[in-house]
């Protein structure tokens, strides 16, 4: 909503500068967006008249003159030759800025300074200081008639100056999408009153009810409606008061009658409508007869653009008895509008209910200030004064005669609602004690009426039909709020409960996995959620698909957090960012059956060099590899102390991976899976080094973890090892190794660790050398010779049995 | 020659040896090749025996000092070599870059939010979280949004679902929410009042990506149920939060404002030194407002007895004023050079 300084003026009295006013309307819900000053040329350049010019002592060229600037008297020095005592003159007051000159960023500021030790008290202006020509030879001399202290602009004939507010009115305070309204708002605020212009026409029964008639058949969709005419007009250009008006809040200016319809709806809010009166179909009794009804389904009709739409019987359209001519509070039809010889006009103002407008509105995609107004609510009870107003205007500016009454259809008149509010429970929930009466004046200031206290504890407010948003006793205690100034209700200290909730618990355990991986050399990363349904690897069964994509790459809600990675690892290696090493912490959405699941997860994506550049070492460009992933995984388990994690290697082909495991506890609940990207698929996505991706479901995580931690002794007795190599098969995993050994329960074993795997000489083709180190120790004695190597016999035994192991000497 | 005048001489040929042993392997020889089985000093003592009786205990007690002052000399030149043994063959460049472990970075969002959360828990709140699918009671019915308002449009708001079957009438279908303060519903239906929560979380709305939009984005949503809960507790917890987060120099102010779910309603504004320099007087920077009497009805709190009062703000608008960051698309394209910055 666009309003001006000067038009606010016109109903409220008040004292702030135009910065002070948009502050306090700011700070009373109405943010302003925006300020454009208007005019206000010349700032601190009044006309002035020279006195007496005298010399400088000690200069050739400057003058020292008395001035008088209507006010009092200045000295001034001046450099110009051209001036006489006598002379009328412009002259700028210190702390003011000459105009802007092209390719100046600062304006130049008059301020009091000393030449010659004599202080100057500001300046006499040259054409050229004034941005008014390119003469800066000497000073202007301005006629003889020249009103001494009169601004300079206004000597100049310029207009006067204004400013433009854009003003920023929440949905529900349409009351604020007028003049009148906001004008309310600080009449409120300054207890100064509110001036409604008064409509001084004959407003008598009869007459209109002989010319016009209406037939509402939606009373639903349109509880009121108002006619009024106006014979005998001359339409043509609007006086300037009007023209300009409109001009500076963007509204293009039309027509004498069609400015005044647009300048009432920005006065009062109301949007009106002009029809030419003989252009509406006159029904069988002799008169035109508005119709307000639905339209029928593929009904045409061409607005005041011109523009052919096609209705739905959903839409209301403002019709006579043969043809649609407005639709309704939208746009009027160009078959019925104001043209340059309209003698006749039909002036409509009528309420319609906000949500048939609004969709109306969407549905052809057609929005005006109208239909701004009435899809927000507009006030059903002001529709004749804004009516009255209009006829009046009209009358004022394209002559004619108002054809006495009205026509008023409005078959059940809005009750004014009213709202009780208890004065503590106002002090209760700001925290402030605001005395009652004052609570009561704040109230009524707004235009609320207040019924008689009874009980002094509370009291009961009509409301006005303008506030639709009033509703129940917070809504006053909101305004008594916004009028009291947020700013002065004292701020307390947080007090009161703690909170519980279970997540607490869980957001800290996340922290930490985020943390250990961040100190394992991971950046965190942060992924789209909304992804494409084409995106790499993804069964569309499993996706769960939006209905209002904004377009077909984030048509899915992303059902793994892999692909989101795979696209940060392109952004990076297409910035040559080349060794990249990301985890991710989110939630994906998957199909289950038809039902949507939505779980967290952590993944992670590695590619390029292990380690950062350093300058020696023979692994030292080494790049990641399917070990780094593994490593990280492991330690990503180890920190939720699980037992039983099993890792399983994917026999079948995987649309993603090239080579992959799948991670579980048991062998039952599934935790997750990594592996390597499909070459095939790293070339799509433009990389050029293996790709290593993990991922596990993080609350099945979160949910069997086990943190409990508790301490175990020290050991007190030294341990022996006993080193091992064996030739098995290619295909005997070292998790085979490890169950052979664990079911053979060998005394004392402590552990068993791989320290080698090595193919090549003296090992047989199809096998491989394992090397492990086999640690015992006992709790309560040091182990004899004797003691280890009978354990230990017993191990390699079982991995010859088992496993068909040779043990390399 | 005597026995006691060879002393001297080897002596001096001995201190000469060790001296001129330059690693330890050579110091080993030139030991054995004195103080050795075989060495000259062992074959001197060994012709003690011949001498005249009355003149062993004086040729003893200067052979013995000779003897113990080789071995010290022996040990130190031995301090010495092992010393030059250590150290490595080419001298240390102390001004080498270091070999250096990765250390990964979280993400900035993570770090405004921790800290957004560290801030609350010291008052007494609590992190909840809620489902991001949400359906329209929890996203708009419950919080008192009108049936038309036009966040339900989907023009601004993601429904979940197939599009190639029909939607349900009235839009039925699930949604992204659009606030955290779904949550809000979620936590006051499932437990009792005093409630003191933040909710930080992912949220969605219909907005093409540029620099200051993201159809995903993060907020942080505070809801405080009590009895006789105030504005001005609203105001005193938002400032202490915001203190903590973003310095001790901001200044906030409470601008009335409208939203379905609190009333009165209220826009935070804020101001310190870093708005100042971005040449403006206040940014906004949260709503909040009072728990609105038709909320608690909807979750069935009496709004006699319990008020309250929520707040939220957007964690990516956080982190972009903290960092200086001037597109929002960063936080999403996890460019490594943009993620080891914070």
């Amino acid at each position: 909503m666009k309003v001006t300084f000067n038009w606010l003026k016109q109903y409220v009295d008040f004292h702030w500068s135009p910065e002070e006013l948009a502050e306090r309307l700011t700070m009373l819900g109405l943010e302003v967006e925006g300020v454009q000053r208007l005019g206000g040329e010349f700032a601190g350049v009044v006309v002035a008249q020279v006195l007496a010019k005298d010399k400088v002592a000690g200069s050739d060229k400057l003058s020292v003159n008395r001035v008088h600037d209507g006010t009092g008297e200045r000295t001034i020095i001046c450099g110009a030759p051209n001036h006489q005592p006598g002379d009328k003159v412009a002259l700028i007051l210190p702390n003011f800025a000459l105009p802007l000159k092209a390719g100046e960023k600062e304006p130049f500021v008059i301020k009091e300074r000393k030449v010659f030790g004599v202080v100057s008290q500001g300046m006499m202006c040259s054409k050229k200081e004034l941005g008014l020509g390119e003469d800066g030879d000497g000073i202007i001399i301005l006629p003889a008639d020249a009103k001494v202290g009169q601004p300079f602009a206004e000597h100049l004939g310029r207009a006067g100056s204004d400013v433009v507010y854009d003003l920023e009115v929440t949905p529900n305070r349409p009351d604020l999408n007028s003049v009148i309204g906001i004008a309310r708002e600080i009449a409120a605020l300054t207890g100064n009153p509110l001036r409604i212009p008064k409509c001084g026409v004959p407003n008598a029964q009869g007459g209109v009810l002989d010319s016009v008639a209406v037939r509402l058949t939606e009373p639903e969709l349109c509880p009121r409606y108002t006619a009024r005419v106006v014979t005998g007009v001359k339409v043509g250009p609007s006086p300037d008061w009007l023209r300009q008006t409109l001009e500076k809040v963007g509204i293009r200016s039309i027509s004498n009658v069609v400015d005044v319809t647009n300048y009432v709806m920005l006065e009062t809010g109301q949007p009106l409508h002009a029809f030419d009166y003989h252009l509406i179909a006159k029904s069988a009794a002799g008169k035109p007869t508005i119709v307000v009804r639905r339209a029928a389904a593929e009904e045409k009709f061409k607005t005041l653009d011109n523009q052919e739409r096609t209705l739905t019987s959903d839409m209301l359209l403002i019709a006579d008895e043969q043809k649609g001519i407005a639709l309704a509070g939208i746009m009027g039809g160009a078959n019925t509008e104001i043209r340059n010889d309209t003698r006749d006009v039909l002036i409509e103002s009528a309420y319609f209910t906000p949500p048939n407008i609004r969709r109306t509105s969407k549905a052809l995609g057609l929005r005006s200030e109208s239909s701004y107004r009435f899809e927000r609510g507009c006030d059903v009870g002001i529709a004749d004064y804004a009516s009255l107003r209009a006829a009046q205007l009209i009358l004022q500016t394209a002559g004619g005669t108002l054809v006495p009454g009205v026509l008023d259809a409005y078959p059940q008149p809005a009750k004014a609602k009213e709202i009780s509010l208890r004065f503590a429970k106002t002090d209760a929930l700001l925290g402030v004690a605001i005395a009652p009466e004052r609570q009561v004046k704040l109230l009524t200031s707004l235009g609320l009426g207040a019924l008689p206290i009874t009980d002094g504890q509370s009291a009961t407010f009509s409301i006005p039909t303008f506030r639709v948003d009033l509703k129940r006793e917070v809504d006053l205690i909101e305004e008594i709020a916004r009028l009291y100034g947020v700013d002065k209700i004292p701020s307390t200290a947080p007090r009161g409960a703690v909170g519980a909730h279970p997540f607490d618990a869980v957001y800290d355990e996340i922290a930490a996995v985020r943390r250990l991986l961040s100190g394992l050399g991971l950046n965190e990363a942060q992924g789209q959620t909304l992804v494409s349904s084409a995106e790499c690897g993804m069964r569309s069964a499993e996706c769960v698909p939006l209905a209002n994509p904004l377009s077909s790459d984030m048509d899915v809600l992303r059902p793994s957090l892999l692909p989101g990675l795979i696209h940060s690892l392109r952004h990076n290696l297409n910035r040559k960012n080349n060794d990249v090493a990301l985890f991710e912490i989110g939630r994906v959405f998957t199909n289950v059956n038809g039902q949507t699941k939505e779980e967290r997860r952590v993944a992670i994506a590695l590619t390029g060099a292990r380690a950062q550049t350093f300058w020696s070492g023979d692994d030292r460009d080494a790049k990641f590899d399917a070990m780094d992933l593994k490593g990280l995984v492991e330690s990503l388990l180890e920190h939720f102390g699980l037992r039983g994690v099993q890792f399983a290697k994917r026999a079948e082909q995987h649309a993603l991976f090239l080579e992959s495991a799948v991670i579980t506890l048991g062998g039952k609940v599934q935790l997750g899976e990594l592996g390597q990207l499909l070459p095939a698929l790293a070339k799509q996505y433009d990389l050029r080094d293996a790709v290593f991706l993990a991922e596990l479901r993080l609350d099945e995580l979160l949910a069997r973890g086990n943190r409990n931690k508790s301490f175990k002794q020290l050991p007190q007795f030294p341990a022996s090892r006993r080193d091992v190599a064996i030739l098995v098969p290619e295909a005997t995993t070292h998790d085979a190794v490890g169950q052979a050994v664990k079911q053979a329960k060998p005394a004392n074993l402590e552990s068993v660790e791989l320290f080698d795997i090595f193919r090549g000489k003296n090992v047989p083709a199809g096998q491989k050398s394992l090397a492990y180190a086999f640690t015992y120790r006992a709790a309560d004695k040091t182990l004899t010779d004797n003691d280890v190597n009978a354990a230990h016999a017993k191990a390699v035994d079982a991995l010859k049995q088992k496993l068909g192991a040779t043990v390399r000497e | 020659m005597s026995l006691l005048a060879q002393l001297d001489p080897l002596k001096a040929e001995a201190l000469a040896a060790l001296l001129a042993a330059t690693d330890l392997p050579a110091l080993e020889q030139t030991k054995g090749a004195f103080l050795g089985g075989d060495g000259k000093f062992t074959a001197l003592m060994k012709q003690l025996g011949s001498l005249p009786k009355e003149e062993r205990p004086a040729a003893g007690k200067a052979i013995n000092a000779v003897k113990a002052e080789l071995e010290t000399a022996l040990a130190a030149r031995r301090s010495e070599l092992e010393l030059k043994a250590a150290l490595p063959k080419e001298p240390t460049d102390w001004t080498l870059p270091g070999r250096r472990l990765a250390v990964g970075r979280l993400h900035p969002l993570t770090q405004v939010t921790d800290d957004i959360v560290r801030a609350f828990r010291k008052l007494g709140f609590v992190v909840a979280d809620g489902p991001e699918i949400e359906d329209e009671y929890h996203c708009f019915d419950a919080l008192n949004t009108p049936a038309d308002h036009p966040a339900r449009d989907s023009q601004d708001t993601f429904y979940v679902g197939d599009n190639s079957k029909p939607a349900s009438q009235n839009g039925k279908l699930p949604l992204l929410r659009t606030h955290t303060s779904s949550v809000q519903i979620r936590v006051m239906k499932s437990q009792p009042p005093p409630i003191r929560i933040i909710v930080p979380g992912r949220v969605y709305r219909r907005d093409n990506a540029d620099a200051t939009h993201n159809p995903t984005f993060h907020q942080i949503e505070g809801l405080y149920v009590d009895k006789q809960v105030t504005v001005g507790d609203l105001k005193g917890t938002v400032e202490a939060v915001f203190k903590d987060v973003l310095g001790s120099d901001v200044k906030l102010r409470f601008r009335p404002h409208y939203f379905s779910y609190t009333e009165p309603s209220l826009e935070i504004d804020f101001t310190n030194a870093l708005v100042k320099k971005l040449g403006k007087d206040w940014l906004e920077i949260a709503g909040c407002g009072m728990v609105h009497p038709q909320v608690f009805e909807n979750v069935g709190y009496d709004p006699e007895v319990w008020t309250g009062w929520a707040f939220g703000f957007g964690i990516e608008r956080i982190a972009m004023l903290r960092y200086g960051i001037t597109d929002i698309r960063l936080f999403y394209e996890n460019d490594v050079r943009f993620l080891r910055q914070f």
